[in-house]
């Protein structure tokens, strides 16, 4: 009977671990300890048994019975554990649940990256109203009087001081440029500032044509700085967008409010400068104007150009996002088209 | 500008070894942007002469001819010819089997392959002018002919391109990159850049010496500022007959029609050296040359045809008696050069370039001439043109003499000495410069330096003295190209550090956006600042209140924005096409009529201040409107600015009479939100949605110095949660519900109302939720049932509210 209760016990130890869900497990639990199971119906034979040998084996039961009943409750709940939070099957393919989208302009948010890289080199953020006058646009920066960009085929005048001049006949503003004499004049030298904004041109417009568009326009001005130090501005600009080490060369390049000028190249990164499509097989891509400040921009700025010198990088926004991401028609910047726009996180 | 590189060679002596990519290269950085290169014989790749043997109808097709050509090869060619002017013996070029041509000149070169036409196979084509982009140099009569090139010394077999001296390299240069370079508007200018370059000779032109006792030709200049000098040559000996080939070649090769000797003579000095000439016909000028401007009432036709009303601003080159060209700009048609010309008044001036770019856009007449004189040309230039007017004469009609001559020459271009120092252009090049590196940049450019020790006195030569040249800044950039930009290394400019950049209003407006972007679920959008006025009418702005544009984009889009609110109904009607509900803002400036002065009080701007708009557009207007409530509401706490409250002070025009709110920082309103009208939607057309917008004014929005969290100790004792459900009336407004509560409990929170079935008529079901608590112990639930009996009371007694079951 010892044998019996031995051989019983281990079979039942084997039987609880195997068991892999409650279910079973209650069923094993019946088969031992159940009404007719086998612990119990070797309980009830005890009383054939000497009363020598009932005590003994009586107890040896009563410890197989606990044995049993603590490894099965261990197995309940090694199995509760094992459980899974899911009821039924999961279809983990599905979409996650997404957080309200919205977004920022493709445009501010280049704007911003650049803000951020310009800021960690101490340069302020100027902004300046959209409406100046021909002194700020033009007289200021060295434009002669006579330049084609004065005409109303370029430039939007406001009605009624059409036929005003300098400080009077106000427009749209033509380019950022005039926004640096202002924050000289206000700020004085030397000085380190960005100004990002949108600009105004009178022309036709198309895929490659626009009518407002974003510039994005660094200055520096230092004692005596020479021009080989204005690589930095650049190179400020071009690592930040494409986010990588971009080569550019600067050369000759004519504007009214710089000299010397010049114009900005960077190595095409489609081709590494071996000549493509991309950069029409020169293997460099004109990406942005620069220079020193003229001595006239400086003198309009209330800065002696004898001491006062300095380095200007104006860039096409809309033009950089348009390189950056390959889009084809800068008009979708302000088309206010949520299938456009929200592509941009 | 399309320059060529043989005419470039006849006045410096390039290296052997320069290649194509170098020298435009070497030209894109020092001097002008080279868009691109070319050499017209790529047209014709393969494309060889033939000589027709014979010429035999084609049995199926009445118009074309079946030939036999010799191209060169051991047996004559079998080609199948629709020309109208085939005969035998002619020599023709042909598009051989294996040949490239990029027809009329454009696109990609196409491979010839043998085809049959009607039949007969056809090996090659014979080629008319047009097809190859010939047709100014060998002009059809009608469109079946095929270019005959019988005159030309060739064998069959040769390769056209090489018979035709077709092979050249002709650069693309950037007119914009040069605009201010009116001495590069010419091969001569561009030869001297190169030489400088490459420093190599540039070849002088020879002055021509008048022969003594020449009669004068008399000239007067009667408004010298418009005229600074004129040269008047007559030659008599010249006939009105086609230029030699070589000559019409390259005209045609920059992009010049030829047209005839003597006119072709003109544009050939011009693009020489850069000054326009005009050629008159000697027997149609009234005794004198007479420039003036001018009389009300003349008028001109200008040899396109073209007739002008002249006004007291446009300068006239005249005779005795009236008006023959527009000076510097067109010739008359009447007085250039006509068919039965035998002496020609040759006219080579120098004029204002003011005047020159007022008569040009006045008339819109942008020649060639135009665009080179109103870039103000040096007097001394003429004298160039002079020399190469006349070698050309001489060498096309050897028997034309000069007869009269007269050189008018009130105003010479001064002479320009600019001071600069060695060490500040050290300083500014950040490289040390000798004298003699100084020197020889600026020698080959035709720059004399003289001065002693540090100081320079660079005297600038006359080409470069009509305002291009005028400063030491000037200079420095002379050297700087000349020593390559891509010769100087980075310098890492020295900086000192004083203060961080700390920019309030920058912040903001960057926390503004970024926290409707981010938290809000919102998209930035952009409109342009004018608007149809269809939307600043829906919006009830009045029209008169925008400024206007004095020429628009479109005569509806005068009117420049005073308020983002018509933008942002254009910007609802565009999208609702393709989204049922979605979320917009933007920021930009709105214009108004006032009076500022940001910079000098001499310069009055209007009122210009940023705005900030947002759209919210879907189905429920009472959502719409409390989710425009909520962004608003919660934009303070998370943007650092100080806090936003609602009232209802002026309504704005565009909103529901019902469903509006002004937005208020302290008493001072700074926008409002709304639902949009029923009137304005229709005016806008926007259909099948309901939107709320709001509007605040950015720069009322203030910037606080930091942030405003407050730290509240934590409960000691656990706080209960309790739901009421009461049926109020209709206009009882939930403030004043929450006013009632909220000195009762730890905090309530509004969660629903409900008005509809089971629910009296002018009655609403409001649920709302409130926390008890105690700072001293755990609530009993006797403690709580007092609580909420007391609450239930004061809204049965202040509100007439009950509870629902």
């Amino acid at each position: 009977m010892r044998e019996s209760l031995d051989n019983m016990k281990s079979k039942a130890l084997q039987d609880i671990l195997s068991v892999q869900t409650s279910g079973e497990l209650q069923q094993v639990r019946q088969n031992y300890l159940g009404k007719k199971g086998e612990l119990t119906v070797i309980l009830k034979e005890l009383s054939k048994l000497e009363p020598d040998e009932r005590r003994t084996i009586g107890a040896l039961a009563n410890e197989v019975k606990d044995a049993l009943n603590e490894a099965i409750q261990l197995r309940e709940e090694a199995l509760l554990d094992e459980a899974s939070a899911i009821e039924g099957s999961i279809d983990l393919t599905l979409p996650g649940i997404m957080p309200p989208s919205g977004g920022l302009h493709p445009i501010t948010q280049m704007s911003y990256d650049l803000n951020d890289a310009f800021l960690s080199l101490g340069f302020e953020v100027f902004t300046e109203d959209d409406i100046t006058s021909e002194k700020y646009g033009f007289d200021n920066l060295n434009f002669p009087p006579e330049h084609p960009a004065r005409d109303s085929m370029d430039t939007y005048w406001l009605k009624g001081c059409e036929n005003e001049t300098g400080a009077k006949r106000l427009c749209l503003r033509p380019h950022l440029t005039g926004a640096s004499v202002r924050y000289l004049q206000k700020h004085g030298a030397p000085a380190r500032f960005v100004y990002p904004g949108r600009v105004y041109r009178n022309e036709n417009t198309d895929a490659r044509h626009e009518r407002a568009f974003f510039q994005y326009e660094a200055l520096i001005v230092e004692k005596d700085f020479s021009f080989a130090s204005g690589q930095l501005l650049m190179n400020t600009i071009l690592e930040k967008v494409f986010g990588q080490h971009v080569d550019v060369r600067m050369r000759a390049g004519f504007f009214p409010f710089v000299e010397p000028g010049f114009e900005i190249d960077m190595k095409c990164l489609v081709c590494g400068g071996k000549g493509c499509k991309v950069c029409k097989h020169v293997g460099w891509i004109e990406v942005m104007p620069g220079g020193t400040p003229h001595p006239n921009v400086l003198k309009a700025a209330g800065l002696d150009p004898s001491v006062w010198s300095g380095f200007y990088i104006n860039i096409g926004l809309d033009r950089l996002v348009m390189m950056r991401y390959g889009v084809d028609d800068v008009r979708l910047f302000h088309s206010a088209d949520l299938r456009f726009l929200s592509q941009f996180k | 500008m399309k320059v060529s590189l043989n005419w470039i060679r006849q006045y410096v002596d390039l290296p052997q070894d320069l290649t194509m990519e170098k020298l435009s290269y070497d030209l894109t950085m020092r001097t002008v942007e080279v868009e691109g290169t070319e050499n017209p014989a790529d047209s014709l790749r393969g494309v060889v002469v033939g000589k027709i043997l014979d010429v035999q109808p084609h049995p199926q097709a009445d118009k074309l001819r079946v030939c036999m050509v010799d191209v060169g090869k051991e047996e004559p060619s079998t080609i199948v010819c629709g020309g109208s002017n085939l005969q035998k013996d002619m020599l023709v070029v042909v598009a051989v089997p294996g040949a490239m041509v990029r027809w009329h000149g454009e696109g990609e070169p196409v491979e010839i392959k043998p085809a049959k036409l009607r039949g007969v196979l056809s090996e090659g084509m014979i080629c008319a002018s047009g097809e190859l982009d010939l047709q100014d140099l060998f002009p059809a009569e009608d469109d079946h002919e095929i270019m005959d090139i019988s005159t030309f010394e060739c064998t069959p077999g040769d390769l056209a391109a090489d018979v035709l001296q077709l092979n050249d390299v002709l650069l693309e240069i950037d007119n914009k990159s040069m605009t201010n370079r009116p001495d590069l508007w010419g091969h001569y200018g561009l030869a001297r850049e190169l030489a400088a370059i490459y420093r190599k000779e540039l070849k002088p032109l020879p002055p021509v010496v008048i022969p003594e006792g020449t009669p004068a030709y008399p000239i007067s200049i009667e408004d010298s500022a418009r005229c600074h000098r004129y040269m008047g040559i007559v030659y008599d000996g010249v006939r009105n007959v086609p230029s030699p080939y070589w000559l019409q070649l390259m005209l045609w090769k920059t992009g010049i029609r030829p047209i005839n000797a003597l006119v072709d003579i003109t544009n050939y000095v011009m693009l020489a050296v850069g000054q326009p000439t005009h050629g008159f016909d000697k027997n149609h000028v009234q005794k004198e040359i007479i420039v003036r401007t001018a009389c009300p009432g003349e008028t001109l036709t200008l040899l396109d045809g073209q007739k002008l009303l002249l006004t007291q601003e446009d300068l006239m080159i005249c005779d005795e008696k009236e008006p023959m060209a527009l000076g510097g700009i067109m010739g008359g048609i009447k007085n250039s050069i006509l068919p039965d010309t035998t002496g020609m008044l040759l006219e080579i001036a120098t004029f204002d370039p003011i005047g020159i770019r007022r008569s040009a856009t006045r008339f819109q007449v942008h020649t060639d001439s135009a665009i080179r004189n109103e870039k103000g040309l040096d007097t001394q230039r003429v004298v160039q043109a002079q020399s190469v007017a006349h070698e050309l004469i001489g060498q096309l009609f050897p028997d034309a003499s000069i007869t009269s001559y007269g050189d008018c020459y009130p105003v010479a271009t001064p002479d320009v000495e600019i001071p600069v120092s060695l060490s500040w252009l050290g300083t500014r090049l950040g490289r040390s410069l000798s004298r003699e590196q100084a020197a020889q940049a600026l020698f080959p450019l035709g720059f004399q330096v003289a001065g002693s020790g540090d100081s320079l006195v660079v005297r600038v030569p006359s080409w470069r003295a009509t305002g291009d040249v005028s400063l030491a800044d000037d200079i420095l950039e002379e050297i700087a190209r000349m020593i390559g930009y891509e010769n100087f290394d980075f310098i890492p400019p020295a900086i000192s550090l004083e203060k961080a950049v700390n920019q309030k209003n920058v912040r903001t407006e960057r926390a503004l956006k970024e926290y409707l972007a981010f938290h809000a679920g919102m998209q930035e959008v952009f409109t342009y600042p004018w608007v149809d006025q269809k939307f600043i009418t829906a919006a009830g702005i009045p029209l008169e209140s925008c400024l206007e544009l004095a020429a628009p984009p479109s005569p509806e889009t005068a009117h420049l924005r005073s308020s983002l609110v018509p933008g942002m109904l254009a910007s609802i009607v565009q999208n609702i096409k393709y989204h049922d509900s979605f979320r917009i803002f933007e920021m930009a400036q709105v214009f108004e009529q006032g009076a500022t002065h940001p910079s000098e009080e001499e310069e009055t701007l209007p009122l210009q201040q940023r705005s900030l708009a947002a759209a919210f557009v879907g189905q429920d207007a009472r959502v719409l409107l409390r989710e425009a409530k909520g962004v608003l509401e919660n934009m303070p706490r998370l943007t650092m600015t100080q806090p936003i409250r609602f009232d209802q002070v002026e309504k704005p025009a565009w909103a529901d009479r019902k469903a509006w709110l002004n937005a208020l920082v302290g008493d001072s309103v700074i926008g409002s939100l709304g639902v949009v009208s029923i009137k304005a939607s229709r005016l806008a057309g926007i259909k099948r949605a309901q939107a709320a917008l709001f509007e605040v004014n950015v720069e009322k929005i203030v910037p606080l110095a930091s942030r405003t969290n407050v730290y509240h100790p934590l409960p000691q004792f656990p706080l209960v949660e309790q739901d009421f459900s009461i049926l109020i009336d209709e206009d009882t407004p939930w403030q004043r519900i929450e006013a009632l509560v909220k000195n009762n409990v730890q905090k309530i929170q509004f969660i629903e109302e409900y008005r509809g079935a089971q629910v009296p008529e002018g009655k609403k079901s409001v649920m709302f939720r409130v926390w008890f608590g105690s700072d001293t112990s755990t609530l009993t639930s006797e403690q709580i049932e007092e609580k909420m009996n007391g609450i239930i009371q004061k809204i049965s007694k202040k509100l007439g509210g009950e509870i629902r079951a």
